[in-house]
């Protein structure tokens, strides 16, 4: 049986949107299906929560987007990962480790 | 993002909403659009794939919703919306716009104009260096100090940091132009360097200035310097004449210096007083002590101080240190103002919550009317947050709206106040709109919006949506909470207006006690005119009773005078003077409790002119001169408390001290009088002399300038005040170098008595009207409403046979349980607060029986009119049409 998509921790949505942009720009839908293909179907992204940290995460700078064409000729809006952006991911990405890490021998200690 | 940058995205954002919105917008549809591709290519159906896509986005305008929020970070954006909406939905209903911003401009411009005084009044600090450490020592808080007890007091005190004198003096300014009289004040050295304030040229009085001899100095104020010498600057160091003498101007004082603040008010110079040959004075009394509290000691401690030392003083000189009190400056200026000021802040801020009351109900109404439209923006996911958040900024758009338009009420107010206020209430002149009051009439503004905003905002989101869009605006009764909320803004609304009446009630009963005391005098048709000879060819003691008669005659001549005369100080104007007296044949009573008396001093014919009747014996006459034996003219009051069952008639009293001078001027008493007000309209009774002034040798003959006028009174069978000019040219054609001011009708002079309590009454009154007439508007508004709601139900009983006096009943009751409820609760308020106001009125109780059961009366009656209108509407409505209709 199939396990239902799990609950995103309040900020590790914007990490996952910076890792599924690091190999190209994509449009919303894409950056949804991305994030589900490398979680292996465990977060899936509704549009509620993607476009409020889509231009949360741009306001922050991390983001740069523009008006683009898809795949099937539809006019999209396309992120793609600035300069600043990649650092944060970097720094997020060690965070996380750490964190996780943490999290992990917290949970395991008796 | 650099803040460059964070600025242009808010920008965006606030400003170009529509682009940003268009793109949000055009982002989510792509989005679904792609979505719903995705579920064709696997294999659904076009239409399937696209109400699922739909569905999994979730709402095209939910998502923007929270795009928007996010982008802004805070609600500003929407808070934007709101307003360009609210300011949109206002001209869609101008009926109700313009009804409520004008209930809220009255509401807040009144308010606004009344704290525009208190401020003035109240809360602003007194113009002077650090003005909290000012004090002011005074016998029962008002009455001045003798000179020899002022100063034991400096030279005992440690509390003060200095302590300084003043005395009263009106002298006349001659040389140059016109001469005048000007109010000026003696001040010892201490005085203006105790308030911190520069002057503006030259300097003020040096220590050694009050010695006898050196004290011909003088330091000018702004108003005088710019009035007499055109803000001449050289006019430092040169001399100006005052009662005839050179005085030296030493200094200018700066614009909007003021000193005192209280009894000898609009001083337009200061000169130094001399206090040294009056050093062993202790009856004399007529200084006023001010002091600066040292840095660290307390008002109590400086109390205390000054109770030990007059203790101990009283001990060594029996009566001369009684009831001396120590208070700050502010409090001397204010105190007897401050309840007033604050009964009418609060019955200003009623009127205010009467017109947020009316204004609530009012929009209740206007959002049952808008139902479906909550119901639309609900289904289309409008959370309940962020609907009473849309329905408060419409409220605060009509609020400050409304603050707009009061303060500009409060600005024409202002002015009014004013011009209408007493001149004695202190400080009216420094009332303007400044930040303080704009600051508080946003901040009314803001929570009156808010006051009114929030019952309706919270009601009408509260909302079943299926059931709203289904019944729409057809609803055939209503719901029984949104009446209930209703009905308990209507009830509060008589509740805060049956207080307001009583308020006003309680002020018109005392005022009507106050008009009704007898004065003891006729005011109707007299003239009061105060002639001063200080510094004249007329002072000399050979020709001044010799002016005062001729003036008098040449009065005497003009047609229409029915008789004319003078005396030093008119009742109700001016000082009164106690003088202690010695009853001859009685035991001497022990120091500081000899009988004293008020004391006048008249020309023949006063009693006449001024209408006091004479009860027994006969007038002060010509022959009553130095060459007579004293006569004195006592009133009923003294005639009654020294000589109890006798005649007072034939009896001597002097006013020398028996102790000292071993033989007196013995008066004999050849007349009573009347009582008449003194100073007070109001106050208690008082005995008092009438001493002839053509016996009076310090009369005669001093040159001292409260020696040397005397006010003259004409009685007239015209109009006295057309007689002004006459009576002028007539003092005038003798010497045109005297001095003639206060020409005022005696009706004027009773009338400025009683200006505060007309000025508090007139205001409470119009508070009270205005909060009746809201709280009338709001019972017929909400008695019509359900009328217009109850069509189909009323509809329907006519139908069954209900007549028109059942549905008149019907309609009526509803109207008067809200408001007998409401003035039941203003009842209980008004026992409670009415006592807050006890020290305004004058022989009526703060619980006057008679007052309440009237106002509740007025109200109730006000409430039946109210309801019975929109009652006889009902009646009218044809059970046919109101059936069919539905």
């Amino acid at each position: 049986m199939e396990q239902p998509p799990a609950k995103l921790l309040q900020g590790t949505l914007d990490l996952l949107i910076l890792k599924a942009l690091t190999l190209s720009q994509l449009h919303g839908l894409g950056i949804a299906r991305r994030i589900e293909q490398i979680s292996g179907g465990t977060f899936q992204v509704k549009p509620g929560s993607l476009f409020p940290a889509l231009h949360r995460i741009e306001q922050a700078g991390w983001l740069t987007s523009s008006w683009g064409e898809s795949e099937n000729g539809r006019r999209a809006k396309y992120y793609r990962l600035s300069k600043a952006g990649r650092r944060q991911l970097r720094i997020e990405t060690e965070e996380w480790g750490r964190v996780s890490l943490a999290i992990a021998s917290a949970l395991r200690a008796t | 993002m650099p803040l460059l940058a964070r600025f242009a995205s808010l920008w965006r954002d606030v400003f170009q909403r529509s682009r940003v919105d268009s793109d949000i917008d055009e982002e989510v549809r792509a989005y679904a659009r792609m979505l719903a591709e995705e579920k064709e290519r696997a294999g659904m159906g076009a239409e399937e794939a696209r109400r699922a896509a739909a569905i999994e986005v979730g709402g095209v305008e939910q998502v923007k919703e929270r795009v928007r929020d996010v982008r802004l970070g805070t609600f500003l954006g929407t808070v934007a919306a709101d307003v360009r909406y609210g300011l949109r939905a206002l001209p869609r209903n101008p009926g109700f716009a313009v009804a409520a911003v004008l209930a809220l401009a009255l509401g807040i411009g009144a308010t606004a104009a009344i704290f525009s005084v208190v401020n003035a009044v109240l809360l602003r600090p007194l113009p002077y260096r650090d003005p909290d450490r000012l004090a002011v020592i005074l016998h029962r808080r008002v009455d001045p100090v003798a000179p020899a007890n002022f100063l034991d007091w400096k030279r005992q005190s440690t509390a003060f940091e200095r302590m300084g004198a003043a005395d009263n003096w009106v002298p006349n300014l001659t040389g140059g132009a016109q001469p005048e009289s000007v109010q000026a004040l003696r001040v010892t050295s201490d005085i203006l360097p105790m308030l911190g304030v520069r002057p503006l040229a030259g300097r003020v009085f040096l220590p050694e200035e009050e010695e006898p001899g050196k004290e011909h100095e003088v330091v000018l104020s702004h108003r005088l310097w710019q009035r007499r010498y055109a803000g001449d600057p050289k006019i430092v160091g040169q001399a100006v004449l005052l009662n005839g003498e050179p005085y030296t101007v030493v200094g200018l004082m700066p614009r909007g210096f003021d000193f005192p603040p209280f009894w000898a008010t609009g001083t337009e110079l200061w000169v130094p007083d001399v206090v040294a040959p009056r050093a062993a004075n202790r009856t004399g009394q007529s200084l006023r002590v001010f002091a600066r509290l040292k840095r660290g000691a307390t008002l109590d401690f400086a109390r205390a101080e000054i109770a030990a030392i007059t203790t101990r003083l009283e001990k060594q000189f029996p009566g001369s240190n009684r009831d001396v009190t120590v208070n700050s400056l502010k409090e001397t200026v204010v105190g007897n103002v401050r309840p007033a000021l604050l009964v009418l802040l609060a019955a200003v801020a009623f009127v205010l919550l009467i017109s947020c009351a009316n204004v609530a109900h009012m929009l209740l109404a206007r959002a049952a009317a808008r139902q479906r439209e909550v119901a639309v923006r609900a289904a289309l996911g409008a959370g309940r947050s962020r609907m009473i958040r849309q329905f408060l900024t419409e409220s605060l758009v009509l609020a400050l709206l409304g603050g707009a338009g009061g303060t500009l009420l409060a600005l024409w107010g202002t002015n009014l106040l004013i011009s209408l206020g007493p001149e004695h209430l202190p400080r009216i002149e420094t009332v303007a709109l400044d930040t303080r009051v704009l600051a508080f009439t946003l901040a009314i503004s803001l929570l009156t919006g808010i006051a009114f905003g929030l019952a309706p905002a919270l009601k009408a989101s509260r909302r079943d949506l299926t059931e709203s869009l289904r019944e729409g605006e057809r609803g055939a009764t209503e719901g029984f909470q949104r009446s209930r909320l209703r009905n308990v803004l209507i009830a509060s609304e008589f509740a805060l207006a049956l207080v307001l009446l009583a308020g006003a009630g309680l002020m018109i009963r005392s005022f009507a006690a106050l008009e009704s005391i007898d004065p003891g005098f006729d005011p109707r048709r007299v003239l009061t005119l105060t002639v001063s000879v200080a510094g004249t060819r007329e002072a000399d003691p050979s020709l001044r009773a010799g002016f005062y008669r001729q003036a008098l005659e040449r009065i005497r001549a003009l047609p229409s005078v029915a008789s004319a005369s003078a005396i030093n100080h008119l009742p109700l104007a001016g000082d009164i003077w106690g003088w202690s007296f010695t009853i001859q044949g009685r035991p001497t009573p022990a120091p500081g409790e000899s009988p004293s008396a008020a004391y006048r001093v008249v020309l023949p014919g006063y009693f006449a002119a001024m209408g006091i009747p004479i009860r027994s014996g006969r007038d002060i006459a010509e022959r009553d001169d130095l060459n007579a034996p004293g006569a004195v003219v006592i009133n009923e009051c003294l005639a009654k408390r020294h000589w109890p069952g006798e005649d007072p008639l034939g009896k001597w009293i002097t006013f020398d001290d028996t102790d000292k001078i071993a033989n007196p001027t013995w008066l004999t008493v050849v007349g009573v009088v009347k009582n008449t007000v003194q100073s007070d309209w109001a106050a208690a009774q008082e005995g008092k002399v009438y001493l002839p002034y053509l016996q009076h040798r310090r009369y005669l003959e001093k040159l001292d300038s409260h020696y040397s006028y005397l006010t003259l009174v004409v009685r007239t069978s015209l109009e006295p005040a057309a007689l002004a000019p006459a009576v002028r040219r007539a003092v005038w054609s003798l010497d045109r170098s005297v001095t003639i001011s206060q020409v005022q009708t005696m009706e004027q002079v009773v009338t400025q008595a009683n200006a505060r309590p007309r000025f508090y009454l007139l205001l409470l009154g119009t508070f009270a009207a205005v909060a009746l007439i809201l709280a009338a508007v709001g019972i017929y508004g909400v008695i019509s409403y359900s009328v217009s709601r109850r069509r189909h139900e009323i509809g329907l009983r006519m139908a069954l046979g209900a007549g028109e006096r059942d549905v008149l009943r019907l309609v009526v009751r509803q109207g008067m349980r809200v408001a007998l409820m409401g003035a039941g609760a203003g009842l209980a308020g008004a026992l409670l607060l009415t006592r807050l106001m006890s020290t305004l009125l004058y022989g009526v109780g703060s619980t006057d029986p008679l007052t309440f059961s009237l106002v509740t009366l007025v109200l109730t009656a006000v409430a039946l009119v109210a309801s019975y209108i929109p009652a006889r509407r009902a009646t009218r409505i044809d059970p046919l049409v109101a059936l069919r209709h539905d």
